[in-house]
C-alpha cells in the first residue's frame, strides 16, 4: 500500500486531436479507493498510463510512497495493472500468465507456486490453473487478469475499464468481485471507467474528468447530492438530470424559482445567492426521483411515454419547453396521453449560472 | 428449375477433378518421363498418349546416371544449407525489424518502412550486377553464405510480419513491460510466440524461393562442389550434346521431391498464413 501523487501533471501530443491534459493534481491515499470517471477522450485512461508508466509525462510529477516514479520503468514503479481486453498472454496456461512477472523477478519457484495458488483460491479459478485463455469465459479472463495482479503483490493497482467487454449481469458480480477485494487487500487502487454506475458503486473517492482536467472530486455521494458543475450534474446519475430554465423571483417567502407559469421555492440553502441574482434567468436540474406525484401539484403536464421499470415508472413529459423525466411510483404515474400533477422537492434543486455551468 | 443436389455435387466435383489434373499434369509427365529412355518419353507425347503420364516400360537408368555421373547429392545438401540459412536469418532478421516498425516510436519510421518497401519494386536481374561486386567485395564469392545473405534482408518478409504484429494488441506488450519485460523479453517471449503462423508461412516462402533459385547461384558460385540443385540439374549435360531428357526429369524429380514433403507437412500453416496475412496467391 502506498499513497500516489499527482504533481502538475501535463500530456501535450505532437498530434492535437488527442487528449491534453494541463496541470493536473491528485493525491491519492494509501488504501483508498479512487475511481477515474469521464466521457470518451477526457484523459482519464492517459492519466492512468501515466501512474503506470506506459505513457510519458510532458510536465509534473509522480509519487508512489516515498519515491518519485515518473522517470521509472513500469516494472519499477511496484504497481499492477488489470485491462480492457484483459492483455492475457494467450501462449501461455493461466498458471503461467500468473507467474510471469515473478518468473522475471527471479522469486524462487516454492514462492511463485504459493502466490498462484492461494490468489487462484481467493478468485476461484483454482481449477483453471493449466487451462489457455482462449479456454476461459470472459468472467473468467477477469479473474485470471486480476490473478496476475494480485500475485505481484504491488502497492498501487490499476484497472482500465476491466468491466466493459463483459455482459450487465457479470459486471454486476465483478463489481461485487472487486470491492471485495479491495476490502481484503486493502490496496490503494485507481480504477478508470466511463460508466458512471461503476464509479458510484466502487469508489471511496470519485474523480470526474472533462477535457483533460478535473473537473469535480468526492465521495460518491458527494458528487450525486452537491455537483460543482452542469456537466457534472448531467453525468452522474442514472436517469440524467433534467434541466430547465428558470427566472429567480422575490417572493414574501424569500427567493423563488418561476418556471413556466408556475414558481417553486428556492433552496433554502441558496437563498442568500439567489436574493441578489433577482430578475436573472439561470439553469436548474432536477434529478428524476425528486419530481413528486403526491400532495399539492405545482405542475400539471401531460404524459409522453410512461416507461414501468418495476419499482417506479419512468414518466416522459415536457416542463417549460423542455423534455423532462420523473421516477414516479406506479401506483400514482398517469398513462400516456394523461394529465399529470407534479411537484418538485425544493431543497434538492440544483441551480447553475447558465454562462459558466458553474453551481450557485 | 432446381438442380438434383447429387448431380450438383458431381458436377463440383467433376469440375474441381478437371482443374486437378491441369494442375497434376505437367508434374506426371515429369515423373514418368524421369523413368523413360529418351525414345519411349518422345513416342509417347507424339501423338500425345495416356502413357505419356504413366511410366509404362520404367527404368531407373535415369536415377541411376544422375547419382554417379553428377555431384546432384552434394548439390542438394548445399540447397538444404543455404535454405535453412536463409529461412533463418531471415525470418530473426524481418521479424526484428517488424518489431521495431510497429512497436518501437521513433521518427521516420514510416519513411524507413516505405523505403524498405521501394525495394520490392526492384527486379532481382536489375539487382544482379551490384549486389555480384558487394558480394565479391565482401569475399563471399563462391561461397554459400554469398548465396543467401543478399535475400535474408527481404521486403515481403518485413511486410508480412509488420501486418501480423500489428494484428497484435498493445496491451499484451503494456501487460509484459508491467510484468518487467523489457524490449528483447517481449520479443522472443510474447510476440514471436504470439505470430507463429505468418512466421511459418514466411519461413515456407522463403524456403521454396531460395531451393528454386537459379540466376544468383548461377552467377555467385563457380566451384561445382559449391553448386545449388537448380544449377547443377541445368548443368547436368555436356554444352555440346543435346540434353538427356529423362536424367533432366530425373533431377528434375529429386528436386522437387523435398520441396513436396516440406509444403505437405506445413500445408495448414501455409493456407492459413496466406489467407489471414491478406496475402492471397
Amino acid at each position: 500500500m502506498a499513497d500516489v501523487s499527482l504533481r502538475h501533471v501535463g500530456k501535450t501530443y505532437e498530434n492535437a486531436r488527442a487528449t491534453t491534459i494541463e496541470d493536473l493534481s491528485l493525491d491519492i491515499r494509501s488504501g483508498e479507493f479512487v475511481v477515474l470517471v469521464g466521457p470518451s477522450g477526457c484523459g482519464k485512461s492517459t492519466m492512468l498510463r501515466m501512474i503506470a508508466g506506459l505513457e510519458e509525462l510532458s510536465d509534473g510529477q509522480i509519487w508512489i510512497g516515498e519515491r518519485r516514479v515518473d522517470e521509472l520503468e513500469p516494472r519499477e514503479r511496484n504497481i499492477a495493472m488489470v485491462f480492457q481486453n484483459y492483455a492475457l498472454y494467450p501462449h501461455m496456461t493461466v498458471a503461467q500468465n500468473m507467474s510471469f512477472g515473478l518468473r522475471l523477478a527471479g522469486m524462487a519457484r516454492p514462492e511463485i507456486r504459493r502466490r498462484v495458488e492461494e490468489a487462484a483460491e481467493v478468485l476461484d479459478i483454482a481449477g483453471l490453473l493449466d487451462r489457455r485463455p482462449k479456454q476461459l469465459s470472459g468472467g473468467q479472463r477477469q479473474r485470471v487478469a486480476m490473478g496476475r495482479a494480485m500475485v505481484r503483490d504491488p502497492a498501487v493497482f490499476l484497472f482500465d475499464e476491466p468491466l466493459s467487454n463483459l455482459d450487465a449481469k457479470l459486471r454486476g458480480q465483478m463489481r461485487a468481485e472487486i470491492r471485495r477485494l479491495h476490502k481484503r487487500l486493502k490496496a490503494t487502487t485507481v480504477y478508470v471507467t466511463h460508466d458512471q454506475m461503476e464509479a458510484m458503486t466502487l469508489a471511496d473517492r470519485v474523480v470526474i474528468l472533462h477535457g483533460g482536467r478535473i473537473e469535480q472530486q468526492g465521495t460518491p455521494q458527494e458528487l450525486y447530492e452537491r455537483p460543482a458543475t452542469r456537466f457534472v450534474a448531467g453525468f452522474i446519475g442514472s436517469p440524467t438530470m433534467n434541466f430547465l430554465p428558470a427566472e429567480i423571483v422575490m417572493t414574501d417567502a424569500g427567493p423563488a424559482l418561476k418556471l413556466g407559469e408556475a414558481t417553486v421555492p428556492a433552496p433554502v440553502a441558496k437563498a442568500e445567492a439567489l436574493a441578489e441574482r433577482v430578475g436573472q434567468t439561470v439553469e436548474i436540474g432536477v434529478r428524476p426521483e425528486h419530481f413528486l406525484a403526491d400532495g399539492d401539484p405545482s405542475f400539471s403536464v401531460v404524459v409522453d411515454m410512461a416507461e414501468l421499470l418495476g419499482p417506479t415508472t419512468l414518466v416522459h413529459f415536457t416542463l417549460a419547453g423542455v423534455a423532462c423525466s420523473a421516477m414516479l411510483p406506479p401506483e400514482r404515474a398517469a398513462g400516456e396521453g394523461e394529465r399529470q400533477g407534479v411537484s418538485i422537492v425544493s431543497a434538492w434543486i440544483a441551480i447553475f449560472d447558465p454562462a459558466t455551468g458553474r453551481a450557485l | 428449375m432446381k438442380t438434383h443436389p447429387l448431380r450438383r455435387t458431381l458436377f463440383v466435383a467433376l469440375v474441381i477433378l478437371l482443374i486437378l489434373c491441369c494442375f497434376l499434369a505437367p508434374y506426371a509427365w515429369i515423373v514418368a518421363s524421369s523413368f523413360k529412355n529418351q525414345l519411349t518419353l518422345f513416342n509417347d507425347v507424339t501423338p500425345l498418349s495416356w502413357k505419356a503420364f504413366l511410366p509404362v516400360g520404367g527404368t531407373v537408368e535415369n536415377y541411376r546416371t544422375l547419382f554417379e555421373r553428377t555431384n546432384v547429392l552434394t548439390a542438394l545438401l548445399n540447397t538444404a544449407i543455404v535454405a535453412g540459412g536463409q529461412v533463418a536469418l531471415t525470418l530473426l532478421l524481418c521479424a526484428m525489424a517488424a518489431y521495431s516498425l510497429t512497436r518501437v516510436r521513433f521518427p521516420g519510421a514510416k519513411i524507413v518502412f516505405v523505403l524498405i518497401l521501394l525495394t520490392f519494386l526492384l527486379p532481382i536481374e536489375a539487382l544482379m550486377v551490384p549486389l555480384y561486386q558487394v558480394v565479391s567485395g565482401l569475399g563471399l564469392s563462391n561461397t554459400l553464405l554469398g548465396v543467401m545473405i543478399p535475400w535474408i534482408a527481404s521486403p515481403f518478409g518485413l511486410f508480412l510480419l509488420k501486418q501480423a504484429f500489428e494484428d497484435l494488441p498493445s496491451e499484451l506488450e503494456d501487460a509484459a513491460r508491467i510484468d518487467g519485460a523489457g524490449h528483447v523479453r517481449i520479443f522472443f517471449s510474447i510476440i514471436l510466440p504470439n505470430v507463429k503462423v505468418p512466421m511459418l508461412t514466411l519461413g515456407l516462402i522463403t524456403f521454396l524461393f531460395s531451393w528454386n533459385s537459379f540466376l544468383w547461384p548461377l552467377v555467385i558460385v563457380q566451384d561445382p562442389a559449391k553448386q545449388l540443385i537448380q544449377v547443377a540439374i541445368a548443368q547436368q549435360g555436356s554444352p555440346t550434346q543435346l540434353p538427356n531428357w529423362g536424367e533432366t526429369f530425373a533431377g528434375a524429380t529429386v528436386a522437387t521431391l523435398p520441396l513436396i514433403l516440406l509444403f505437405l507437412l506445413l500445408q495448414k500453416y501455409f493456407t492459413q498464413g496466406m489467407t489471414t496475412s491478406g496475402i492471397k496467391g
